[in-house]
């Protein structure tokens, strides 16, 4: 008697969670999720066609607009890749490493807080939204005090760093850190043990370890489940592997999990960040870049290199042909587009509320999905 | 004689109606620059302040705003729906204003009904049908879905709403609202006996009105605006006016059910009825006072709320609804029949009075974790 | 490192002490300092590294061209021709600047430029602190050689009507610009 058809709902681009131009097209019987389709591509600019028609050192403000909350980094990323390329990475002078991992850990908790804010208010709490920005603009003062951008940093460059710290810029970042535990606490006393978001999180989009290796998934997500992988640890770069750090891992891998997991990584951050300004004053000022040419023309070859970027592994597989200044081909494994395609097995069965929860728990900004 | 009877019953009430439906109206439109400007200071920020004092001209500009907008109509609405839906929750809401008394009476109430709590009730549990009416004439999905969910929500939520109220009845045994100030007066506000009641009443009173953490049929975030999404200008204001009217008559009912009104007595010492309305104008001033800070603080208790709680998902609203709310007041209200038939009605009061002292010791047991931001006057370099 | 998951006693669920705890944060925040930058009556100051606007100098440039080189979009046009002058008493072959422009509406400010070029000090710099750079017609962000060198006394954005605010100075680019 009745025709019974499932509801197609177009879900983005232009919606308020979608955290940019994400579509997802939803197939709902009522509020139930039968199917969930991402599409994407409305943000694609042809990044990595633009590296092959450009310097290498030209390249590194590009990479800026790739994951745009993160861009310290991927600029890390991409510098790394081509030193390890050059044969250059042993000869980064000691300060310019602390300097990069402060830098990166500064923008994993700059990262981390866009996060939480967008999670919250998606999920319905707005307040943490402004809590987080609060603190988060203090880390933007600290990046425009150093290279005198919030945003696009483009603050590495490939044999060392463009400036010296400024003076004073320890002592800000030190206040900073001294701080920023008492803020993550207050956070947390607004989410963690409210009941309403436990409920609105806990057992929502479990990824087993088993599947979450299966989708290629890295970052908090792959250690929300459990599997103990962070790059810091299983394959360090800079001077990661002098620095005492733990990896948070979760236990059920659902939406509760990965929370706790990224607030227990900013902790962590900022543990690394205070072990750093000691260690900082320790080298000599001054010595940031590696003696190498001023024209960048690594040796033909081809590198794969990836970091832990605040949403998982970052990875830039570059071929040089060893004559032009250029790379011959530039792929970029950005870990927010390898984590969405978890999306439609996690959605499947949740209702339309909790979708809005696992885009936020995923993680994703589309500059970098798309490139 | 019958100019006398038209003045007492036609013209006196209607003169009483509109002075409360001016003051309310007045608090309505009010409360959108207190709830941006409170969410503005509790979220780190300071809200408008650019529309006169402290952007107190943000009252007169929302609303002429509202009127100036182009008025929207999709063209595959269903017309008559369409317009109906912003229209029909905002006349209950209009006519429960005759039934509350805003201050001892006979001054501020307009019509003094013995079953006045029964109207209140039946009046605004018809709000919800502006509301389907226009999710669904939108023809929008996003709206369709708001519509229903509103609808599950508020059929849900009536029946904890209503059987909440039963647990004060009978401890004050009448359905008249002034009788039940006057009870309160007489012994002592009916939060203390009834915390269960009162806590069942706030929750589906907050899940009424779709203000957080109920705010589902309109979740920004899930379904962009949900049942206002194609509504804007003068229906969207309606909406919104019917929202904080019956925001409004809510926070005036548990004022009046548990607050004990207009009075600032216990067990019949200090400011009651008889001492009120003894005292003149100034007493009925005073009561009114009494009344509109008592209803304020629910007012803000709601925006307190909205900062501070996420959302919960359909599903464990009508979880909650149903499989916790409604046994809590129906076993709230066998307690309260056992006490009342032992005549122990006192041993509720120190019930409820341990309870709260409970909750109050461990809220500041704790403290605060305090963060210390730089302010914009110690980062800013003044112009 | 396993997360801790929170465990609260029954006692704690039963008085909702979890709502209550975030409750007595927001109140505690109510009465915080605030941290809006009231602009424009407020104004933050950049950074010394702040990169903003551009600001050239036509004298201390040597016409290298090093700055269009090192620009990843390739918007700094630069036009030369060598002329023949005399410096101190010898004839010199000179490059001799017929156009720099840049297309600011296009420039992401990397100051990749800034760091190419090889004058001491730079002739082409961004650290003006400047960041009020809006306009009303993306022409007005091409800028020429002369421009780039001589904005600075173009009024400020006050956040007034434009027939209050001051009045920009004849055939000059409305550029507002942080300067005091």
């Amino acid at each position: 008697m009745f025709d019974v058809h499932e509801m197609e709902i177009n879900f983005g681009p232009q919606h308020p969670s979608t955290h940019g131009v994400l579509r997802v097209l939803l197939s709902v019987d009522g509020e139930r999720i039968i199917n969930a389709k991402p599409v994407i591509g409305y943000l694609h600019r042809g990044t990595e066609k633009l590296f092959e028609h450009m310097a290498y050192p030209q390249c590194v403000p590009h990479t800026d607009r790739m994951d745009y909350v993160a861009s310290a980094t991927n600029n890390l990323g991409f510098v790394e890749a081509v030193e390890k390329l050059m044969g250059v990475t042993a000869q980064i002078p000691k300060r310019a490493q602390l300097m990069r991992v402060i830098l990166s850990e500064l923008q994993r908790i700059s990262s981390h807080l866009l996060w939480l804010a967008t999670h919250a208010i998606d999920i319905g709490a707005m307040t943490p939204f402004f809590y987080c920005f609060r603190e988060r603009e203090q880390i933007l003062d600290l990046f425009e005090n150093y290279c005198g951008a919030r945003l696009t940093l483009n603050c590495m460059r490939i044999g060392g760093m463009p400036d010296d710290l400024p003076p004073g810029w320890l002592d800000d970042l030190e206040e900073f850190t001294g701080k920023f535990d008492a803020a993550v606490d207050e956070y947390e006393s607004l989410l963690t043990n409210n009941r309403i978001w436990k409920r609105r999180t806990v057992g929502i989009g479990v990824i087993s370890p088993e599947e979450a290796i299966e989708w290629g998934v890295t970052g908090p997500p792959l250690r929300g489940s459990g599997v103990n992988w962070d790059l810091r640890k299983a394959l360090p770069y800079e001077c990661y592997s002098e620095l005492d750090f733990e990896v948070p891992l979760g236990i059920n891998g659902d939406t509760y999990d990965r929370y706790l997991c990224r607030m227990a990584e900013m902790r962590q951050s900022n543990r690394i960040l205070k072990q750093c300004i000691p260690m900082i004053n320790a080298t000599p000022a001054g010595d940031i870049k590696a003696k190498i040419s001023r024209v960048v023309r690594p040796p033909e070859g081809e590198v794969y290199h990836s970091i832990e970027s605040p949403k998982g592994e970052l990875g830039y597989y570059i071929i040089a042909d060893g004559k032009s200044t250029n790379a011959y081909r530039c792929h970029v494994r950005p870990p927010s587009f390898v984590n969405l395609q978890a999306l439609p097995a996690m959605a499947k069965g949740h209702l339309v509320a909790d979708l809005v929860a696992l885009i936020g728990t995923i993680d994703i900004v589309l500059g970098e999905v798309d490139r | 004689m019958t100019q006398a009877l038209l003045m007492r019953y036609l013209l006196w009430p209607l003169v009483k109606f509109l002075g409360a439906f001016i003051v309310v109206q007045a608090i309505v439109a009010a409360m959108n620059w207190v709830e941006r400007r409170l969410l503005g200071l509790i979220q780190a920020r300071l809200g408008p302040n650019r529309v006169g004092w402290h952007g107190l001209l943000q009252i007169v500009a929302d609303p002429i705003k509202f009127l100036l907008k182009e008025d929207i109509v999709p063209s595959s609405s269903e017309k008559v729906a369409y317009f109906l839906g912003p229209m029909l929750p905002l006349i209950p809401t209009f006519m429960v204003y005759c039934l509350i008394p805003f201050g001892p009476p006979p001054m501020f109430i307009a019509a003094r009904v013995n079953v006045a709590l029964l109207l209140v009730l039946a009046l605004t549990s018809t709000g919800v049908y502006g509301i389907i009416l226009g999710g669904w004439a939108s023809n929008n999905k996003y709206s369709l879905m708001g519509g229903l969910r509103s609808a599950a929500q508020m059929v849900s939520y009536e029946v904890p709403f209503g059987l909440s109220i039963v647990g004060v009845l009978m401890i004050c045994g009448s359905l008249d609202l002034v009788r039940i100030v006057d009870y309160q007066a007489n012994n002592a506000w009916n939060l203390f006996p009834q915390i269960v009641a009162f806590f069942i009443f706030f929750v589906s009173m907050n899940a009424e009105n779709n203000r957080t953490p109920f705010d589902l049929p309109e979740a920004e975030s899930e379904l962009v605006a949900g049942y206002h999404t194609e509504y804007s200008a003068m229906k969207f204001a309606f909406f919104m006016l019917a929202e904080y009217s019956a925001m409004i008559v809510n926070s005036c009912l548990v004022t009046l059910l548990f607050l004990g009104g207009w009075t600032m007595a216990i067990d019949g010492k200090g400011l009651t009825t008889q001492q009120l309305v003894s005292m003149g104008v100034l007493g009925g001033i005073i009561g009114l006072a009494i009344f509109l800070t008592k209803m304020m603080f629910f007012m803000f208790v709601y925006i307190w709320f909205r900062a501070t709680f996420p959302r919960f998902r359909f599903d464990q609203l009508m979880d909650l609804g149903w499989k916790w709310m409604i046994p809590l007041a129906l076993g709230n209200i066998v307690v309260t029949g056992v006490f009342v038939l032992i005549g122990q009605e006192r041993l509720m009061y120190w019930i409820g009075l341990a309870t709260l002292g409970a909750i109050g010791f461990h809220i500041f047991r704790k403290p605060v974790p305090a963060v210390k931001a730089k302010t914009a006057h110690e980062v800013a370099h003044a112009s | 490192m396993r997360v801790e998951h929170p465990k609260p006693r029954w006692t704690d669920r039963f008085l909702l002490l979890d709502l209550f705890e975030g409750l007595k944060t927001t109140f505690y925040e109510l009465f915080q300092p605030k941290v809006t930058v009231r602009y424009p009556e407020e104004r933050l100051e950049p950074a010394d590294r702040f990169r903003g606007m551009f600001k050239f100098s036509y004298d201390r440039c040597i016409a290298c061209k090093l700055c269009a080189q090192a620009c990843p979009i390739d918007i700094i046009y630069i036009d030369v021709h060598d002329e023949q002058r005399e410096v101190d008493g010898k004839m010199k072959k000179l490059k001799v600047l017929d156009r720099y422009d840049i297309d600011v509406k296009r420039c992401m400010f990397c100051a990749l430029c800034e760091e190419a070029c090889p004058t001491k000090p730079k002739s082409i710099w961004l650290t003006t602190k400047t960041y009020e750079l809006a306009s009303y017609d993306r022409n007005d962000l091409y800028f020429n050689m002369q421009e780039l060198e001589y904005w600075d006394e173009r009024p400020r954005y006050t956040g007034l009507p434009e027939e209050n605010a001051p009045t920009q100075l004849e055939g000059q680019k409305m550029l507002t610009g942080g300067h005091e």
